[in-house]
């Protein structure tokens, strides 16, 4: 493997350039970064503080209280993240398979009807039946309503990471190489599984990753599907809170509602606590596709 | 009877292939063709009468009403307009920063250094519309936003940023790319991690610079992918981000005409009489248009390079 | 790690998953049998399933077998609630309703999951002779207008709650900078007449803003609107019931040039027409004024909601608009199999104390402890069943807190009694004919809506405009037609 790090080095860019993309990659990605750094201080300013002076990056008041408010759901906040944890596991991994198959059937020149199901993949990306339908053939049909299921299986396929997967795989497997397996007698599934999958690993990680954030950020199919709290996923609860912050303060001006509810409801800083309790475990977990998109591979070490 | 000997024929040589499909397949019929046939609820007046199924079958005919609303007024030409031009202007812009990006971080010399950009460039993936619209907000209110605060220091007069429509596009456009281009970024590095390095080895031998190998060798590998990219997104042309039109323009009536999309038009449009067949009609009507584009400019692909082509 | 043993494990998966989806996707029958044969009507306790606004609470099940217990005794029914958070309920129940999913009550209102619109497309059942045969309680404990003002098209399609009936405008005042000032609302009634305050305000209180508005504000015209935020209304004392754009009357006309000039003088936040709500400054406190709807004993619960003394004067008369009966209603699914059950449930909530404090503040020793026999007091496990109240039907049976006046539910009955009928109470448009026209000058009308409403642009020359934006949309269109029905309706009235 070290040799293979070297083998870069020989097209490497001058120092001038290299200074010149390290500038533009680190500028824009400190952007990027900026908000979240912000939001992370927000969670920690005091709410009056907050309505006061409005957003700033260093707050006159600290305060806690936006973690107690949401803390005060207790073990409900550790269990939705074992849900969302597993549901975005076991997703990500029926997601790559069912993908990857699909994907790499309709890559090969040889399969006779690649076209007919490219077609059949792509056309589910502009035409849907929309929200009730869907939400019937889930719970009448499929029966999942208050399973774990229906936060898995209506995300597990999805028609764009199809067409980018089948674009790595026509890509990046040389067709000798399928050759060089059936030569070896392989079956087709004997190749993809040995030869195919090791090459498309950096596109494999793409997908993998995009599945995983999808799983993560996902709170729609349980607003649909669950009503049971055992199984209500991290971004779902939060989500929940925030749809309803902000249905409860668009409708203050309604006396039926404004007099009663306002007070109990959590504010501005608990908001910017939830998102940073959403996102920072899967912000941890981003390290780990990474190696493969920065690393990468070569053929040639694969194929020793 | 031949014809089906053949066709038998065809399916046995194909069995592992079709094997593979076998189960993404069905998750599409299930998933995606059966609530296909609830579209039919754009033709008609849609009350509710027992179950979905029965309420469909009572509910009246209505043709083509459904329709209407979104070709009824000056409105329909601003909200085309907008829907369109903006989705152009980002996947043009869009693939040619994402690419370039991709080349950025792939080439620069500390791997190190280069992972913890791109984690920082996904971060706003994470942060939703609205979250992101108090952001914008930060920057762009009247009396305590920056941008206003630094005007004031410097002695200029501070604007009114929610009421001027004409800084409104640019806007859109820098916060639409400062969010997407971090995801749409990783598909093209990873598509460059995948180009096999004897390529550019042989590059080197032959005396190419950094610069004949990106036009050379990265580009080219890379445009299939970019034509896939461009054709998928063409299909969507119609459709607009919701969230970045509604939450992070903050709603302000005055840049409508600038910022009225085919969603937010919809959104407001129905709000009072609640018709799930008009937004149904809508959705048919986005799906339908991007579906004719999409099918038009794959027809041309296919011309040039048939296996950059969808299908 | 040996590529067969891989092999094996993702070959296995595979076959796994696919049998998962072939097997969801065949088992529909079963699940379609059970539901149909799970609950059959043998004459047996009949279990109501109740869909219910706010945030979900830890015990409800626990509350619902207590409520259950209490009502298979008394009516020969069990309860199942489910509760939907807030932000949640509207679309939720437009799915569960529209897939025919079965449920029996379900709460709707002007504001969520919009009773007259859904009543009119059939998602719940007409009430009218379950009200005579089981509801009598209802109908004796309510005040007449309820039913009357939440009639559709001549039916009635729930069970409003018994709350505050009319709705007042006020004006509200931060106490302090009205002390501070030395200022008094004596004679403020009128948008005009609150001017020389603001004035004082906002000399003596630089960092105080003296009017506070956002977006959702709209000043009062005495006006009746026929869909709520949509510039079509008729006149409070007109005898012809003639439909106008609130755009062309002399009132709003000259309420819109005040706020302007308000505006200008910088009176009303500068970004008023995108702010999304006052919560800010409510909790700073540093804001004079603002407009708000009023009932008995306002001022108290204002107060403590924002930890200082707050003090309102009307505007408006006390009327009884359709928008303020519907405030709170439970409704009965068409797709119900209980109907009748269903309105007994109804009626023993809306008329049996017992019932509807356990319902709303959960089980006696658990939840609360009972003081005397009209006040109660919340215990500690009470975090864990806090109901919004007004939502659950009666609000007049509730055991008053420590701290409220003992007199508060007289209070409120006197108050009911002294609302007038507006307009168009009883009348609700059907704005299904037109629904594209409606679509269309919704988006127009948005457009100016928040800008001309908080003072933000010159009436002058944008209430021109706007008019023709809207008459271009089709609003003439929208207006003949809902003349036609208020005529229609009218008659049929004898008003």
């Amino acid at each position: 493997m070290a040799s293979l790090a070297k083998s870069r080095d020989f097209h490497r860019l001058s120092p001038v350039w290299n200074v010149t993309f390290n500038l533009i990659a680190g500028l824009f990605s400190l952007a990027c970064v900026f908000p979240f750094l912000f939001v992370m201080i927000l969670s920690f300013t005091d709410e009056k503080t907050l309505a006061r002076n409005g957003y700033s990056l260093f707050p006159e008041k600290w305060s806690l209280a936006a973690y107690e408010y949401i803390f005060k759901a207790g073990d409900q906040l550790l269990r939705s993240y074992g849900v969302t944890i597993f549901v975005t596991v076991v997703g990500t991994a029926l997601s790559l398979i069912f993908i990857s198959l699909f994907a790499y059937a309709i890559s090969r020149k040889s399969f006779k009807y690649r076209t007919y199901f490219a077609f059949f993949a792509f056309f589910t990306m502009l035409f849907n039946g929309g929200l009730v339908p869907t939400y019937i053939v889930t719970t009448k049909l499929l029966g999942l309503q208050n399973s774990i299921w229906a936060l898995i299986l209506p995300l597990t396929v999805n028609a764009f990471y199809i067409m980018i997967m089948r674009t790595f795989f026509s890509t990046m497997i040389p067709d000798a190489i399928i050759e060089s397996g059936k030569i070896d007698g392989a079956g087709e599934f004997g190749i993809f599984f040995r030869l195919v999958i090791p090459l498309a690993l950096p596109g494999l990680a793409t997908i993998a990753l995009f599945s995983t954030l999808g799983y993560w950020n996902d709170w729609f199919n349980a607003l649909l599907y669950i009503e049971d709290p055992s199984i209500v996923p991290l971004q779902s609860m939060l989500m929940r809170i925030e749809n309803s912050m902000q249905f409860i303060l668009q409708n203050t001006n309604n006396p039926s509602l404004g007099m009663g509810v306002l007070q109990s409801m959590p504010q501005d800083t608990s908001r910017m606590a939830m998102v940073v309790l959403a996102t920072g475990p899967i912000v941890l977990a981003y390290p780990f596709f990474q190696r493969y998109f920065i690393q990468g591979l070569t053929v040639g070490a694969v194929k020793e | 009877m031949k014809a089906l000997g053949r066709h038998l024929k065809d399916i046995n040589r194909n069995k592992a292939m079709l094997l593979m499909v076998l189960p993404a397949s069905l998750w599409f019929i299930c998933f995606s063709y059966l609530p296909m046939l609830g579209t039919i609820i754009s033709f008609k007046e849609y009350r509710f009468s027992g179950s979905f199924l029965s309420s469909i079958i009572n509910s009246k005919w209505v043709g083509f009403d459904n329709f209407k609303f979104l070709f009824r007024t000056d409105d329909a030409y601003i909200i085309t307009r907008n829907t369109i031009l903006y989705n152009a202007v980002f996947i043009f812009i869009g693939l040619v920063l994402a690419v370039a990006m991709a080349i950025v971080l792939s080439e620069i010399a500390n791997k190190r250094l280069a992972k913890w950009y791109q984690t920082g460039m996904f971060m706003p993936y994470f942060l939703s519309w609205v979250i992101v619209g108090y952001f914008v907000y930060s920057f762009l209110s009247y009396d305590r936003g920056m941008i206003n605060k630094i005007a004031v220091t410097l002695g200029a007069d501070p604007t009114q940023w929610y009421s001027e429509p004409k800084y409104w596009p640019l806007i859109i456009v820098l916060v639409f790319l400062w969010k997407s281009l971090g995801y749409n970024s990783v598909i093209y590095l990873a598509a460059i991690m995948g180009i096999d390095k004897s390529l550019y080895e042989a590059a080197m031998i032959d005396g190419a610079n950094k610069w004949q190998q990106i036009r050379n060798i990265t580009l080219p590998m890379l445009t299939p992918l970019m034509t896939i990219l461009t054709l998928l997104a063409i299909g969507r042309i119609f459709y607009a981000d919701f969230g970045l039109f509604y939450q992070v323009t903050r709603d302000s009536g005055t840049l409508y005409s600038v910022t009225n999309v085919i969603d937010t038009y919809v959104y407001r449009g129905l709000k009072t009489t609640g018709e799930i067949g008009m937004s149904t009609a809508a959705g048919l009507y986005q799906s339908f248009v991007g579906f004719v584009l999409v099918i038009t400019s794959n027809y041309i692909v296919r011309r040039f390079n048939k296996d950059n082509a969808l299908f | 790690m040996s590529s067969t043993r891989k092999k094996l494990t993702f070959g296995l998966t595979s076959i796994l998953a696919a049998s998962l989806v072939l097997g969801a996707c065949g088992n529909n029958k079963a699940s379609d049998n059970s539901a149909a044969s799970g609950n059959g009507d043998k004459g047996e306790t009949v279990e109501l399933s109740w869909y219910t606004i706010g945030t979900p609470q830890k015990d409800v099940d626990k509350v619902m077998e207590e409520v259950s217990k209490y009502t298979k005794e008394k009516i020969g029914a069990t309860v199942k609630m489910t509760m939907i958070d807030w932000g949640d309920y509207n679309q939720k129940m437009q799915v569960l309703t529209a897939s025919g999913a079965s449920m029996d009550i379900m709460f709707t209102a002007s504001w969520a999951f919009d009773y007259v619109q859904n009543a009119r497309k059939g998602a719940f059942a007409p009430i009218d002779e379950l009200l005579d045969q089981y509801g009598k309680g209802i109908k004796e404990t309510l005040d007449p207008a309820f039913l009357e003002g939440s009639k559709v098209d001549g039916k009635n399609y729930g069970v409003p709650a018994n709350k505050e009936l009319p709705a007042q405008e006020v004006w509200r005042f931060n106490k302090n900078i009205l002390d501070e000032n030395n200022l008094s609302f004596e004679g403020v009634r009128t948008l005009e007449s609150l001017e020389p305050l603001l004035k004082t305000v906002k000399e003596n209180n630089p960092d105080v803003i003296p009017f506070q508005v956002d977006k959702n504000f709209m000043p009062y015209v005495p006006y009746d609107y026929l869909i709520e935020k949509f510039p079509l209304a008729v006149k409070l004392d007109d005898t012809e019931y003639k439909v106008v754009n609130v755009f062309e009357t002399p009132e709003m006309k000259q309420a819109l040039a005040t706020m302007h000039k308000y505006y200008k003088a910088g009176y009303v936040p500068t970004e008023a027409a995108t702010l999304e709500s006052s919560s800010d400054v409510q909790a700073t406190g540093l804001w004079f004024a603002d407009k708000a709807t009023t009932q008995p004993f306002a001022d108290n619960v204002w107060s403590t909601s924002y930890g200082y003394p707050i003090i309102s004067t009307p505007q408006s008369d006390a009327l009884v608009y359709n928008l303020s009966v519907m405030g709170s209603m439970q409704a009965i699914s068409a797709n119900s199999k209980h109907k009748e059950k269903a309105m007994e449930f109804l009626n023993l909530l809306n008329t049996d104390p017992v019932l509807r404090n356990m319902v709303d503040s959960g089980i006696e020793g658990t939840h609360y402890k009972k003081v005397d026999d009209t006040h109660m007091e919340n215990l500690p496990e009470s975090k864990n069943y806090d109901m919004p109240t007004f939502s659950l039907g009666n609000v007049m049976l509730t055991y008053l807190n420590p701290g409220d006046p003992d007199n508060k539910w007289e209070e409120f009955k006197s108050y009911n009694d002294a609302g007038q009928p507006a307009i168009l109470l009883g009348f609700n448009f059907d704005p299904s004919k037109v629904s594209t026209e409606i679509a269309a000058v919704q988006n127009a009308k948005e457009a100016f809506w928040a800008p001309l409403m908080t003072g933000t642009v010159d009436p002058e020359s944008y209430v021109p405009k706007a008019i023709e934006k809207l008459q271009a949309a089709g609003l003439d269109k929208i207006m003949a037609e809902a003349q036609s029905q208020l005529d229609a309706w009218k008659a049929a009235n004898n008003k």
